[in-house]
């Protein structure tokens, strides 16, 4: 928001055309620069914070400890394992969760009174925030990994369901009338009409729930594991070792990071017809 | 043409909408036919039920009372028999151009070889050859438009039903589709009913022109048009071209002078 005023004021001071020149940051390299610039600034006062006494080490971890503990468990593998952990079970829990509730949500497309049945059900299990049912999930499912993948499944399934069953419903009744028309069964406008037009809403909401498969695993081990991030978090937290705590959350971040691209390039690889709404976006 | 047929009869078609107060009366006994081989163009006040009767006809909504006469038997509909066409293309944005034009042949099973090779014969005789793999998005509107007839065409339906299908383009495109419209028609031997506000393009187009007075929606009477020319633009410049425009816009005046005038081309 504030970027958007910021670039609004200052096109109003500069009413030249020239004005409508792009900046020499507003390029890859000119971008890349200014938010690695900022990250740098961002670690070096608080280094220096530490340094002069001003920021706590015990209490934030300084820079320099971070990059020592990092390079140490990098080292011995710890941080691979960990890694990998967690990110499997993220992920897992995200593909059950994400497919079973789109398939459960376009399914609900076919009978208006089933959905109408079931529709206050969903919304009562969606109110529920889902971390609440992280206990009783260990209890069903023990400390290992079945539980963290259990509970990244609870928390990705029902938002795959609503979105899924309410992209069913908005799919252009038009095209639906065309194919009746043309003589084509439920089946087939489900396959041809229905389906397709949801696509881009259920892979929408692949970026959120990617979020949310991680949630659920790093809660899950925070519960009760003896591996994964949440654990080397949740750890290290009670020993009072921020510099691990800042390892582990900047892996994390990483991993989030990767995966929202890797999620990117489904999308374009999946729906091609569908021009990046990045491009066509309005430049005021 | 007198000598055609009878291909389909509407007859006494009732249908009313429920609405916020009473219920709309939109069709009030409609009785019309469609001979083989036909053109003809529906016209009327807008509101007045134009798209309800092809609803009807597609099977899309069933109508109150009344009945379909198709070929001397009577159907509940047309469903799968006609190729229908709006004024929105409604080509599928995430297929092809040849997917968008394969739709109707995947619905019937169709073998799939066979209906590509009929697809790319339609595509390079309607000038589209090249474009099989672009997607919609990036066609004109005019473009759009063939795809969409050519989507239609390509079923072989026994009656094309044309809801305004050229109303949203510009007037140089949709000069040019009429005519790749009426060649197509002729080429293929097609029934076309075409519903549209514009009088001009009825008359340039049809065989008959059935008018429709305003809502609940009755046959006020029926035009043989007798232009020998076979071009919309041609036709248009026939010397019986303007008596007919003339003797359908008073037809439309009677109707709309009430209301606020409406001009024919929406």
């Amino acid at each position: 928001m504030s970027v958007i005023a910021a670039e609004k004021s200052a096109a109003l001071q500069q009413p030249r055309p020239a004005s409508r020149k792009r900046s020499m940051f507003n390029t890859i390299v000119g971008r890349a620069l200014l938010q690695t610039g900022a990250v740098a600034l961002l670690l070096l006062l608080w280094q220096f914070g530490v340094r002069i006494g001003w920021i706590s080490d015990f209490l934030f971890g300084s820079p320099s400890g971070i990059y020592v503990t990092l390079l140490r468990m990098a080292g011995n593998g710890e941080l691979l394992s960990d890694t990998s952990y967690t990110l499997f079970e993220a992920i897992l829990g995200f593909i059950i969760g994400t497919i079973s509730g789109s398939i459960a949500g376009l399914a609900l497309w076919y009978s208006i009174f089933v959905a109408r049945l079931v529709e206050p059900f969903i919304v009562a299990i969606n109110s529920v925030p889902k971390i609440a049912l992280a206990p009783i999930i260990i209890l069903w499912f023990g400390t290992g990994l079945v539980s963290k993948v259990a509970l990244a499944v609870s928390l990705t399934a029902i938002v795959a369901l609503i979105a899924a069953y309410q992209a069913a419903k908005d799919a252009d009744t038009d095209l639906q009338a065309l194919l009746v028309s043309m003589g084509a069964t439920k089946h087939q406008i489900f396959y041809k009409a229905v389906v397709p037009s949801t696509i881009p809403s259920i892979i929408a909401t692949f970026r959120i729930n990617i979020g949310f498969g991680l949630v659920g695993a790093v809660v899950g081990e925070f519960i009760s594991s003896q591996h994964g991030l949440g654990h080397l978090i949740y750890n290290a937290s009670s020993f009072y070792d921020l510099n691990t705590v800042w390892v582990g959350l900047f892996v994390l971040m990483l991993v989030g990071f990767v995966l929202y691209y890797v999620i990117d390039l489904v999308e374009r690889l999946l729906i091609p017809w569908k021009v990046s709404s990045a491009v066509h976006q309005l430049q005021v | 043409m007198a000598a055609a047929p009878i291909q389909l009869s509407v007859r006494n078609i009732h249908k009313a909408f429920a609405g916020k107060g009473p219920e709309v009366r939109v069709l009030d006994g409609l009785n019309f036919d469609i001979h083989e081989q036909d053109f003809v163009s529906i016209i009327g006040p807008s509101g007045c039920g134009k798209t309800t009767i092809f609803n009807i006809i597609a099977g899309l909504i069933e109508p109150d009372a009344g009945n379909l006469v198709y070929r001397g038997e009577e159907v509940p509909s047309l469903r799968g028999q006609v190729g229908y066409m709006m004024q929105k293309d409604l080509l599928f944005p995430w297929r092809t151009v040849l997917g968008n034009v394969l739709l109707g042949l995947e619905m019937r099973g169709v073998d799939r070889r066979a209906a590509v090779d009929r697809a790319r014969e339609h595509l390079h005789a309607f000038g589209l050859a090249g474009f099989e793999n672009a997607y919609p998005k990036t066609l004109s509107g005019g473009m759009r438009q063939r795809v969409a007839l050519i989507r239609t065409l390509i079923m072989d339906p026994g009656i094309l039903l044309l809801d305004e299908p050229f109303s949203a383009l510009d007037y140089q495109t949709r000069l040019y589709l009429e005519g790749v419209l009426k060649q197509a028609v002729e080429t293929f031997n097609k029934t076309v009913v075409l519903v549209t506000h514009d009088i001009d393009e009825a008359v340039a187009l049809s065989k008959r022109v059935v008018v429709l007075s305003g809502r609940p929606a009755r046959v006020k009477t029926v035009h043989d048009i007798d232009i020998a020319e076979h071009s919309p633009i041609a036709a248009r410049s026939d010397h019986r071209f303007a008596g007919y425009f003339r003797t359908l816009c008073g037809e439309l005046d009677i109707q709309t002078e009430a209301k606020q005038p409406e001009t024919t081309a929406s």
